[in-house]
């Protein structure tokens, strides 16, 4: 069988390369780290990858805002590239940082319209927040499957949170009808059981509790928790997970892997 | 010898005493009389003037901060017990102590010690873990913000430059403050509020540590009126290296290439400053900003030339910058440096600030001219700044150029063995210390205290500070610093352990880090500090699963000025102690530092900090599947408490809120506690204990409400059932029993509390046959945390959600 | 030309730093001040038009959802004139409102991080000119304040002395 491959797009201040390569690489997918210079240079490397991933991190120290930096030089350097492939139909992550670039860029939520039209904004307690939460997964998109990257998981998940800037913002109630029409809301911060959290298991005052959005057709999915720390059941706080070696955020993984295969 | 316009001669050869003295104070060389007419004599054979950039690159490189003169010195230690006086004289303190202690041990483990950046051990057959803690006190007071960033950057450079380069997989950091909710008008002048610094300090620790990507994980902040002035910040960065990459060997021949940040003015003479009093026009170009993005870039791209053998050694820019990097790596070798290729931020520099800049995220590569543009390209690629600046030359000398003229040229071995050693003079006056009047309190008066305990900034939750903090970047941190059974509540975790997946592919080991620091007993009793802070360090890392035989501690002593003989006295009784402690317990120092004149004075008064010792443990855990938290996990399993309870509340935080006189100040008894923490790593292995918390701070009582409160869960211990010491013990003799108040609140070390399942008893009861302990309660499944004795009519009762309440309210800004 | 930009948090939008110094102002026991607005600060010098710096207020320094700009053309030393305004900031809005401002630079000389990545930013958007960037951090006080408050404001929460200067207007 071929082997998938996996982009993931690296540039100063992204620290969570590794994770995520091991991530993957522990679904059976080769990831290799490519630094945004080298794809630069020679642009249409980049569809010689069936997924890609837009990694945690400090993009250039998220300097002015997180994620603008890089969202700004991949838009006027990579930007028809990237648009393209987000039109084929492959897969897309952006985790934290990146679901911050993948926004400021406009691949999500509307990859054809191709402009921000939503933010992630600075946290409603003005801190860096490092924790644990629990996110509900939208019943609708697993039942209609038009997320690619979340099937197969439990109503509930926790997965750890860590960034300044996750408060997700839509440009009006417009798009966030949109959203909620089109069953792009992927991931909402909740408590155990399912029900409406308040401040630190809402850890960034989003709107409607929004923790990840994916666009229309399901392939590109942004999100602030961090699902490659939980890989393992071992990085759970309590050491829980399935088949009692797992986590859940290996699902996610797992899922894209398994949809290009 | 010429000297372009930017570069003068200094004067010296005919100065007097008075002048050479004046001179040396005037250009904040921090250099004593003696060291300045050395430098007078090895010029006076040279015959001729110094350049000013010789007498700052020998300022540099004598300086206390890089030579560590007075730990290496000589001491001439008289101590007075019971009106007796005895002498002892060292010819070097810390080789006589600390590295002996090393020395001795010779643990085949140990693969690099007290001689790199880093200390480092054998983490499995391929790879070794290095550890180093730094301070970054003076910085911090100035502009906290910046001077605790640019410690964090500082140490990870330490890594990042120990043998060939570590990669760095997590950091530690521990802060001493003042009290932060003092009246504005108390705080001198001059100095920032404590609540500013703390915020500060806690903010540049954040931005940096979390933009580098490097997780935080274990820490500790310890309040003391002491620290208002001169806040200490401790640093540390542990990192993984191939054992293959250990060793730098440097040829005559190989090119030096600093790679990284630009050089500007930032931090000129922050060597020197270190060792000088704050007073309140400190120095401005002290005070340093960094770029932890440029620091990422760096770590980046010099692993990928690591794994390719690009070079033959690197070293960080610390202290004193440029002149110490290519100073340390061409000892041997001699160098050339042309200073006007040096990257500067911005013109206007003289070849003596390129010199020594503090400039920050620079490292400085010997690399074999062959390999030198596809080091560069590698760096380049990834928009790193890498530029040859000299090389190194088999002349045994430093010289260094500018525009074409010779601006210093010097033997290195006058620049590294030339300094004279100090003689100082130590006293210490031993000081009784006598048990406390019995501590007779109500059920209610013990209950109040309890919540008091939880709620004192030395016990109560940091939670403020480590959430700010992303302490699971990178995925491995799988013993956190907040720990409990679901993601809502959680208490406070004796250490970190790190599960090193993404670097080495296929493992189950481990790395734990832990600290033990303990000012207030320094007060009393400066042995018994250092050996509590070093059982303490221990334990942290025993009470999660780590193996106390693979166990490695790193020293930083920070304290006041060495040059009073009674500091220097209990500096000298907390190396003894480092010494014994060391020894018994079998756990060897890798590394360590120290930060001296930690003093301030204000209109002529001159304040000092408490004698600080932090103590850092580094361990290796064979498989990591098998650590524990804190957390109590199940009702109805039992509770035992591990080791013997004396009666030692002195410079206990329970006697501070109590206002409690007297008390002796806990000591260290090995042999029992190293069995027990031997025997705990055996029932842990064999997976018979669900929870395991270290006894420290508030006693008995609050460790096991921690235990209970971060599981929402109850618990009913029977203090009757509590082992305590016969009162016929010398140490503590007082002819009594000990109230139930003392055994509570009691510090004794060695001491852990265990969560066992039923099942597991007569197992876990065999491990433990032969060392002290005893069953003392259960967990229970209302939410009620119930201490009684029926021997003395005590019993308290407090819910663990108010507990819970005391002590996460205190830090909550 | 030397132009600066002023970013505001756009109407509706929490101006989370502000209150977070208004509640440090509360702790320093310092009363009077009612309400604070903190905006960022970006001096951009160099050879770029008024448009060209219009194009990095829009794409690279504002968030397109929250925040809105106004440019300023900088003299040697003053920065007064408003030549641009996002059509949803208006200056005017606080005339009739007591306040004051505090500005926060560094000193010459120290790292400024943010400056470097914003050239860097607007290199990537296509205009390759040697440009100087600064910035800078503005506060809006609101209430009747004393100047010796502002001073007390100003030294011990808005500006380290050591590396930093204020500007109290």
């Amino acid at each position: 069988m071929k082997k998938i491959r996996v982009l993931i797009l690296r540039t100063a201040g992204t620290n969570c390369d590794y994770e995520t390569q091991s991530a993957f690489e522990l679904c059976g997918a080769i990831a290799e780290r490519v630094h945004i210079n080298t794809l630069i240079e020679r642009k249409d490397k980049i569809f010689e990858y069936d997924i890609l991933a837009f990694p945690g991190g400090f993009s250039y120290g998220d300097d002015i805002a997180s994620g603008k930096i890089l969202a700004n030089e991949v838009k006027n350097k990579l930007g028809d590239e990237v648009k393209k492939y987000a039109l084929s139909g492959r897969p897309i992550i952006g985790i934290c940082n990146g679901f911050q670039v993948l926004v400021k860029i406009g691949l999500l939520p509307d990859p054809e319209l191709f402009k921000q039209i939503s933010t992630l904004s600075y946290n409603d307690s003005d801190k860096f927040e490092c924790r644990w939460v629990y996110l509900k997964t939208e019943k609708k998109i697993k039942n209609e499957s038009s997320c690619i990257w979340t099937k197969n998981l439990p109503d509930i998940i926790s997965l750890p949170v860590a960034h300044g800037e996750g408060k997700f913002i839509p440009m009006n109630e417009k798009f966030l009808d949109n959203l909620n029409k089109n069953n792009q809301i992927v991931f909402r911060y909740s408590l155990k059981d399912g029900s409406e959290p308040e401040y630190p298991l809402a850890p960034n005052g989003s709107t409607e509790q929004i923790a990840g959005i994916c666009n229309k057709k399901g392939n590109i999915f942004g999100l602030m928790p961090h699902p490659e720390r939980y890989v393992f059941a071992l990085q759970h706080p309590a050491r829980e997970g399935f088949n009692s070696k797992y986590g859940w955020g290996k699902v996610i993984f797992q899922n894209a892997v398994n949809f290009v295969s | 010898m010429k000297c372009t316009a930017r570069c003068e001669t200094i004067k010296i050869l005919n100065l007097s005493d008075e002048e050479l003295f004046e001179l040396s104070r005037k250009n904040v060389l921090s250099m004593s009389l003696e060291e300045m007419r050395v430098i007078q004599n090895y010029f006076k054979k040279l015959k001729r003037e110094p350049t000013d950039v010789e007498i700052e690159t020998i300022a540099q490189t004598w300086s206390e901060h890089c030579k560590h003169k007075t730990l290496t010195g000589a001491v001439e230690y008289t101590e007075e017990k019971d009106g007796e006086k005895t002498k002892r004289t060292y010819n070097n303190l810390l080789g006589e102590t600390i590295f002996k202690a090393s020395v001795e041990l010779d643990k085949p483990w140990c693969l690099s010690i007290f001689k790199d950046n880093a200390g480092i051990i054998e983490f499995d057959s391929e790879n070794g873990v290095a550890f180093k803690v730094e301070t970054h006190n003076h910085p911090s007071a100035l502009e906290p913000y910046g001077g605790s960033a640019t410690g964090v950057g500082g140490v990870i450079r330490d890594i990042l430059g120990v043998g060939l380069g570590a990669k760095p997989l997590a950091s530690t950091d521990v802060f001493c403050f003042g009290d932060p909710d003092i009246e504005i008008s108390k705080v001198p002048e001059g100095v920032h509020h404590p609540k500013r610094i703390i915020k500060g300090v806690v903010s540049g620790v954040r931005d940096y540590g979390n933009r580098i990507g490097i997780p935080t994980v274990n820490g500790t902040v310890y309040f003391d009126d002491g620290y208002i002035s001169n806040p200490l910040v401790y640093c540390g960065t542990m990192g993984i290296i191939p054992k293959n990459k250990i060793d730098k060997k440097i040829e005559s021949g190989d090119l030096v290439l600093v790679v990284g940040g630009k050089t500007g003015r930032d931090g000129i003479h922050g060597a020197t400053f270190s060792s000088i009093q704050l007073d309140k026009e400190s120095d401005v170009s002290a005070v340093q900003i960094g770029n932890p993005i440029i620091e990422k870039k760096v770590l980046d791209t010099m692993i990928k030339a690591r794994d390719l053998n690009l070079y033959r050694a690197v070293t960080d820019c610390g202290a004193g910058g440029l002149s110490s990097a290519v100073g340390e790596l061409g000892e041997k070798t001699g160098a050339v440096v042309y200073l006007d290729k040096v990257p500067l931020k911005y013109n206007g520099l003289c070849p003596w600030e390129i010199w020594i800049s503090e400039a920050q995220e620079r490292m400085v590569f010997a690399v074999p001219p062959r390999n030198i543009e596809k080091i560069i390209e590698i760096f380049e690629k990834e928009n790193v700044e890498a530029v040859c600046i000299g090389e190194f030359t088999d002349d045994k000398k430093l010289t260094l150029m500018y525009d074409n003229d010779i601006v210093a040229s010097m033997d290195m071995e006058f620049l590294h063995n030339g300094v004279p050693k100090p003689i100082k003079s130590a006293f210490y006056k031993m000081k009784e210390e006598k048990v406390q009047k019995p501590v007779e309190m109500s059920s209610f008066e013990v209950s109040n205290s309890l919540n008091s305990l939880l709620a004192d900034l030395n016990i109560c939750s940091k939670e403020w500070i480590v959430r700010q903090y992303d302490h699971e970047v990178q995925g491995q941190t799988v013993i956190k610093p907040l720990q409990g059974n679901n993601i809502e509540i959680s208490g406070p975790g004796d250490a970190a352990v790190i599960f090193p997946y993404t670097v080495v592919k296929g493992t189950k080991k481990g790395i734990v880090l832990s600290n033990g620091l303990n000012p207030q007993y320094g007060k009393i009793n400066p042995y018994n500090m250092a050996a509590s802070a070093i059982e303490e360090s221990l334990r942290n890392a025993v009470a999660v699963g780590a193996d106390i035989r693979r166990i490695s501690i790193l020293d930083n002593f920070c304290w006041g000025n060495p040059n009073h003989p009674e500091i220097l006295g209990s500096l000298v009784q907390a190396m003894e102690a480092c010494y014994d402690i060391s020894k018994a317990f079998e756990v060897p120092f890798i590394s360590g530092k120290d930060s001296l004149h930690n003093e301030y004075s204000i209109n002529g008064k001159k304040y000092s900090i408490p004698s600080t010792l932090l103590i850092s443990a580094m361990g290796i855990i064979e498989n990591v599947e098998n650590t524990v938290t804190m957390s109590l996990k199940k009702d109805g399993n039992k509770i035992f408490v591990l080791g013997i309870t004396r009666n030692e509340l002195g410079g206990s935080v329970f006697s501070k809120i109590r206002n409690i006189e007297g008390g002796i100040v806990p000591g260290v008894y090995h042999r029992e506690s190293k069995d027990i923490m031997e025997k705990i790593y055996s029932a842990m292995s064999e997976n018979l204990i669900e929870a395991c918390h270290d006894c420290s701070e508030g006693g008995i009582v609050v460790a096991v409400s921690e235990m209970a409160f971060s599981a929402n869960k109850g618990v009913k211990v029977d203090i009757d059932a509590i082992k305590i010491y016969s009162y016929l013990e010398e140490r503590c003799r007082s002819g009594r029993e000990m109230t139930p108040a003392e055994i509570l609140f009691s510090e004794s070390n060695g001491r852990f509390i265990v969560e066992v399942e039923p099942d597991n008893e007569e197992k876990f009861k065999k491990i433990l046959d032969g060392s002290i302990f005893s069953e003392v309660g259960y967990v229970s499944d209302d939410k009620e945390v119930i201490f009684e004795s029926k021997k003395n009519n005590v019993k308290i009762r407090q819910n663990s959600e108010i507990l819970l309440n005391s002590w996460r309210n205190t830090i909550n800004w | 030309m030397m132009f600066e930009i002023e970013i505001f948090t756009k109407k509706g939008f929490k101006n989370l730093r502000g209150e977070h110094i208004l509640s440090d102002i509360c702790g320093l026991s310092i009363e009077n001040i009612t309400r604070v607005e903190y905006s960022p600060l970006y001096v951009v010098d160099g050879d770029m038009s008024f448009s060209e710096t219009e194009m990095i207020a829009s794409e690279v320094l504002i968030d397109k959802i929250t925040e809105s700009y106004v440019i300023r053309q900088c003299d040697t030393e003053c920065c007064s004139r408003v030549i641009s305004e996002s059509f949803d900031v208006k200056e005017t809005d606080r005339l009739n409102l007591d306040f004051s401002v505090i500005e926060v630079w560094y000193k010459k000389g120290v790292t400024d991080t943010v400056s470097e990545s914003v050239v860097k930013a607007v290199k990537d958007l296509g205009l390759i000119k040697e440009i100087k960037v600064k910035n800078g951090h503005k506060y809006y006080l609101y209430g009747e304040i004393l100047q010796v408050t502002l001073n007390n404001v100003a030294t011990r929460l808005l500006a380290n002395t050591l590396i930093q200067e204020y500007k109290i207007h």
